[in-house]
């Protein structure tokens, strides 16, 4: 196989889904012969004539679709055109989709695909990550994988999955993220996974930022410190087990994120190491999201807006040094 | 190559719709291109002639790569406020670093780190740097848990030399220095042996300091060698300790948060050493009672000490203590007090010395040895443990009034 | 107003419901007001005739059904068991919702009833999305979905949504707007403009205009809608005004209803109405009615009564995790 990307990860692995199960169906904006606003679904519909369906505008009424069809078995995947606007399905995807399983025993097996993230000009309403939203309601499974393999095998996983799954995959890596196939090394779904190895310090991140923070660890070594970088790949439930493991060995955690700092994942990795883990910390536990603004236009203000490589390791070397 | 469209790293030549010569206005559609999302013109920013063109068609381009050059008049260029080529112009083989509309994950050259702002420590308050080293004396919550599964105080890690941040010892260091000694002659510490360090190590949290002063012995000597029994120095000391105690309660207070505790009762202790340690019975009610109503219980206490049975009733609950020091041939030394006592007394070995005697003229011999008394700074100030010292002083030359 | 005899056994057994749905809710109000319910009541008093009708036109086990919080009427005539009813109302651990969620949120997914949520017009798409399910399945031939909202739920967002969305799709949807007067205490004059039933054209699919307390008007309204439905004409869209005959919940005694609407036609109690006129058209005897209200008593009376011995659920031994494959022991 030639090089492949991120995006191909995510439209083969659906071209796999619709061939091999018969419960599954494509619903979104442009999904059809579009083949989706970042082609994620392109020549789906020609080889899947009818399972490929185009919705109208109505992000709450592509949701409120999916928990139907899920009910009557259907393992649908809805695509959002861009994270940002999963807003207005929120209600169905929390309230709805959400609590259906725990009511009822009745199992919400859909997944929403939420193109998230920034990429230098998209502005405040198409670079957004909801994952820390979504992940705040019980009953739904939030994934974000941050590697080709993973965006392959997780969304293959999240779709076989009885449960409703927000499945946040990350624009910036769309096109720039490329490897020789869709391998990777087979961790469960809910299970994060160590991508460096170090001994002085733990990033805990997700997505596109575990790629800022292997930067940030290359250039760190420079100096002689060695930096674990945890990928979480699924938000919720989280891998709490290899976060405590990571710490044990370091004992300084850095909880890396690139949405809004006001709560959400980093704030739940701090807390647990804090909680269960004091005893393994050599300093307080920081974190680092992207500011506390809406996301800007202009790509110097939205580079400085999200945490970087500089920023990683500045943040680092004040650990370090505490 | 323009970025033509989100998440799009590249796109392929289709077309050119130009040829190296050819004149071109603003916003013509020059080149035609498709990414992955669509085909689309790429257009001129100005009007102009084509000078160069490094693209050639059906091949792919990274964003942000110098596809061909337009030259234009100064004024075209004022008019519609393009940016002008650098001498240096990129070639297709050399594409210019692709910045600023295009980013990969994991790049940064540029800071976009607000710059630093320097705060100096101000004695006055904020405001002070957040965070930093807390010094070699932190030990962190890691370090801690280690230690304690280890059973290990800080003041046991003391002659470990930390490599961590601001000097601290980390977990790394400790397990190296159990690494070291390990093999070393060592032998297990006895209860008593830990009952003390415990004792010690606290009484050591506070800001401890001592004052002295050589004390006559002579009208002390000669009144206890008409007695009989023949009580202890040591017993008229705590006596006179007790009364001047009494006479300035404030010096017996110790100190918890804003308040200083003053004792209910005169009561003080006695260091008796054993093997291994020191034990310190407490006489109560020392200012209430006569040097021969007290001795009965002293040297009971102090047999009962010697045997490590010290009765329940005189245990703790002391106000200071009263140590001889000088039995061990000793001139001066500074007795730690017990953690819960403010104050500790001790005694030095008697010895004759020459002093000048003003009214004589001359050096006479007297006999005198050195008190020293530590306490608890936070409490008592250096004037006022003289002044308590001095009064022991005066107390013990009218040792029949004790 | 007679009734076709064509409609005799359709205008039965709606009627039936209705009596059982309104003798079930006097006893569901009694509980609460005796303290046996906890949280809220909320009773289809006036809206029986519509919902009944709504429920009978179904198929049970074929048809979908997404009933809303006055649709104790279509819910038994759909072929709710009692049970399901008295079991959820008191927590029972027999129930379908096994004491997790009360009262009218409750719902048989797998007997193609879903469980409501208290966000009005959420339920609109989920019927949608079972018939789109069952379009790709292969398996939509005569199958009708139906749901029901209020004035005040045709204000959302969702319900819009969702009816462009199955009007798009064309798919065998049927919504009925229960005008009741009133969302909660706001009149129809602060809720919308204009009238209601037009919408149906706005989205292009057709559009009933029903006398809600009137069980032979609703026998041919709704009846007709659901029936087009079945024949693949798409999305039905059944506007029927009517009057709420008790507060929003038992804890509201809607003082707010304006006088002259309770004297008017709509304030007439739709049982009344079907009663005369099954009695008129012949389809009933004098007292069969009075039997059928015997029979719901005494049925009524025999859930609660094994309900209220059954056991409520225990907290220590409750499954505290939201999701089925995922997330037992950590979250």
């Amino acid at each position: 196989m030639s090089e492949v990307a991120y995006i191909d990860a995510i439209r083969e692995a659906q071209r796999e889904l619709l061939a091999d199960d018969p419960r599954v169906f494509i619903y979104g904006q442009d999904v059809g012969d579009f083949g989706g606003a970042f082609k994620a679904t392109q020549g789906l519909k020609a080889a899947f004539p009818g399972r490929v369906i185009d919705s109208p505008i109505a992000e709450d009424a592509m949701a409120g679709v999916a928990i139907g069809a899920a009910l009557e078995g259907m393992h649908p995947i809805v695509e959002m055109q861009f994270a940002d606007f999963s807003s207005i399905a929120f209600n169905q995807m929390v309230n709805h989709a959400a609590t259906y399983y725990w009511r009822t025993g009745t199992p919400i097996p859909m997944t929403l695909r939420l193109p998230s993230g920034g990429t230098p000009g998209s502005g405040p309403f198409h670079s957004q990550m909801m994952e820390s939203l979504y992940a705040h309601y019980p009953g739904l499974v939030v994934v974000a994988p941050a590697t080709v393999g993973d965006a392959y095998h997780m969304l293959k996983e999240s779709v076989a999955l009885e449960d409703p799954v927000i499945y946040c995959e990350h624009k910036l890596l769309y096109r720039w993220l490329k490897a020789d196939n869709f391998e990777n090394d087979s961790l469960p779904l809910t299970k994060a996974r160590i991508t460096r190895p170090g001994k002085h310090a733990t990033v805990v991140t997700y997505s596109a930022m575990v790629h800022e923070a292997v930067k940030a660890a290359e250039r760190l070594s420079e100096e002689g410190w060695e930096i674990e970088v945890v990928d979480l790949r699924c938000i919720k439930p989280m891998d709490t087990d290899t976060i405590m493991a990571s710490i044990a060995r370091t004992g300084r955690l850095l909880a890396l994120g690139e949405s809004f700092p006001w709560g959400g994942v980093t704030a739940e990795v701090v807390s647990r190491v804090a909680s269960d883990g004091f005893h393994l910390l050599d300093a307080p536990p920081m974190r680092l999201n992207a500011k506390d603004t809406p996301i800007p236009y202009h790509p110097d203000l939205w580079r400085a807006h999200r945490p970087t490589p500089e920023s990683i390791g500045e943040a680092l070397r004040k650990l370090l040094n505490f | 190559m323009p970025q033509l469209g989100e998440s799009i790293a590249e796109a392929t030549i289709v077309r050119l719709d130009c040829a190296v010569g050819a004149e071109v206005q603003a916003d013509d559609e020059v080149i035609e291109v498709e990414t992955n999302k669509a085909t689309m013109g790429v257009t001129t920013l100005c009007g102009g002639v084509v000078k160069e063109l490094f693209a050639e068609e059906g091949e792919t381009y990274a964003v942000g790569t110098i596809l061909g050059l337009v030259e234009a008049t100064e004024e075209e260029i004022a008019r519609t406020g393009v940016s002008v080529h650098g001498e240096e112009a990129a070639t297709p083989e050399e594409p210019e670093a692709p910045r600023p509309h295009d980013y990969r994950p994991g790049e940064e050259e540029e800071s976009y780190l607000p710059p630093k702002v320097e705060i100096e420590p101000s004695v006055q308050g904020l405001p002070v740097p957040a965070g930093g080293s807390k010094g070699a004396h932190y030990i962190s919550p890691r370090m801690r848990a280690r230690m304690n599964e280890l059973g290990l105080q800080g003041a046991d890690v003391s002659a470990i030399a930390g490599s961590g941040a601001g000097g601290r010892v980390t977990v790394e260091d400790l397990e190296n220095f159990l690494g070291y000694i390990e093999g070393w002659p060592s032998s297990k510490a006895s209860p008593m042996r830990l009952a003390v360090a415990d004792a010690m190590r606290r009484s050591w949290t506070r800001p401890l300091a001592t004052v002295g002063m050589p004390i006559r012995l002579e009208n002390l000597l000669k009144f206890r060698s008409a007695q009989n029994p023949k009580p202890g120095l040591t017993l008229f000391v705590l006596r006179a300790f007790g009364l001047a105690l009494r006479e300035n309660p404030e010096t017996a207070g110790f100190l918890v948060g804003s308040k200083i505790v003053h004792p209910k009762a005169y009561d003080i202790g006695v260091a008796v050493q054993v093997e291994d340690g020191v034990l310190v019975p407490v006489l109560r009610n020392v200012d209430q009672r006569s040097v021969p109503e007290l001795l009965g219980d002293y040297e009971e206490l102090v047999a009962k000490g010697r045997e490590k049975k010290v009765p329940e009733e005189a245990v703790g609950g002391g106000i200071a203590t009263v140590t001889n020091f000088g039995t061990f041939g000793l001139r001066w030394a500074t007795p730690v007090p017990l953690p819960s006592e403010t104050l500790i007394l001790g005694m030095g070995g008697g010895e004759k010395v020459p002093r000048w005697d003003e009214a004589k003229g001359e050096f006479v011999p007297v006999l005198e040895a050195e008190f020293t008394l530590t306490f608890d700074h936070r409490v008592v100030d250096g004037g006022g443990a003289g002044l308590l010292l001095k009064r022991v002083s005066e107390l013990l030359q009218a040792p029949e009034e004790l | 107003m007679a009734i076709a005899a064509d409609y005799q056994e359709s205008a039965c057994r709606a009627a039936r419901a209705m009596v059982t749905a309104r003798v079930l809710e006097d006893k569901l109000r009694s509980l609460y007001k005796a303290g046996k319910i906890v949280g809220g009541v909320y009773l289809g008093r006036g809206q029986e005739a519509l919902s009944g009708v709504l429920g009978t036109q179904l198929i049970p086990g074929k048809d979908v059904f997404a009933p809303l919080i006055r649709d104790q009427a279509g819910r038994t005539g759909f072929g709710e068991d009692l049970l399901d009813v008295t079991r959820t109302y008191l927590g029972s651990v027999e129930g379908p919702m096994r004491g997790r969620d009360g009262n009218i949120h409750r719902g048989r997914p797998d007997k193609g009833m879903p469980a409501m949520i208290s966000h009005l017009g959420a339920a609109v798409p989920v019927v949608a999305g079972i018939l789109l399910a069952k379009r790709l399945k292969g398996e939509l031939d005569g199958v009708v979905g139906a749901t029901c909202i209020g004035d005040g739920g045709a204000s959302t967002g969702a319900f819009h949504e969702a009816l462009n969305v199955a009007a798009v799709e064309k798919l065998p949807l049927v919504v009925v707007i229960a005008n009741n007067q009133y969302a909660y205490s706001t009149p129809n004059q602060a809720e919308f403009s204009g009238n209601l039933a037009d919408r149906a054209a706005g989205y292009g699919m057709r559009g009933w205009e029903a006398k809600g307390n009137d069980l032979a008007d609703c026998l041919e309204k709704v009846g007709g809608a659901v029936a087009a439905a079945r024949r693949g004409e798409g999305p039905q869209l059944v506007v029927a005004d009517l009057l709420r005959l008790s507060g929003h919940g038992e804890h509201d005694d809607g003082a707010y209803v304006c006088e002259d609407l309770k004297k008017g036609p709509l304030g007439r109690d739709c049982m009344d109405i079907a009663k005369e006129q099954l009695l008129s058209s012949g389809f009933i005897e004098e007292g069969t009615w009075e039997n059928w209200e015997q029979e719901a008593r005494e049925k009524v009376t025999e859930a609660v009564a094994l309900t209220q011995r059954e056991p409520t659920p225990d907290a220590h031994g409750e499954v505290w995790n939201a999701c089925k494959a995922v997330g037992a022991e950590t979250y």
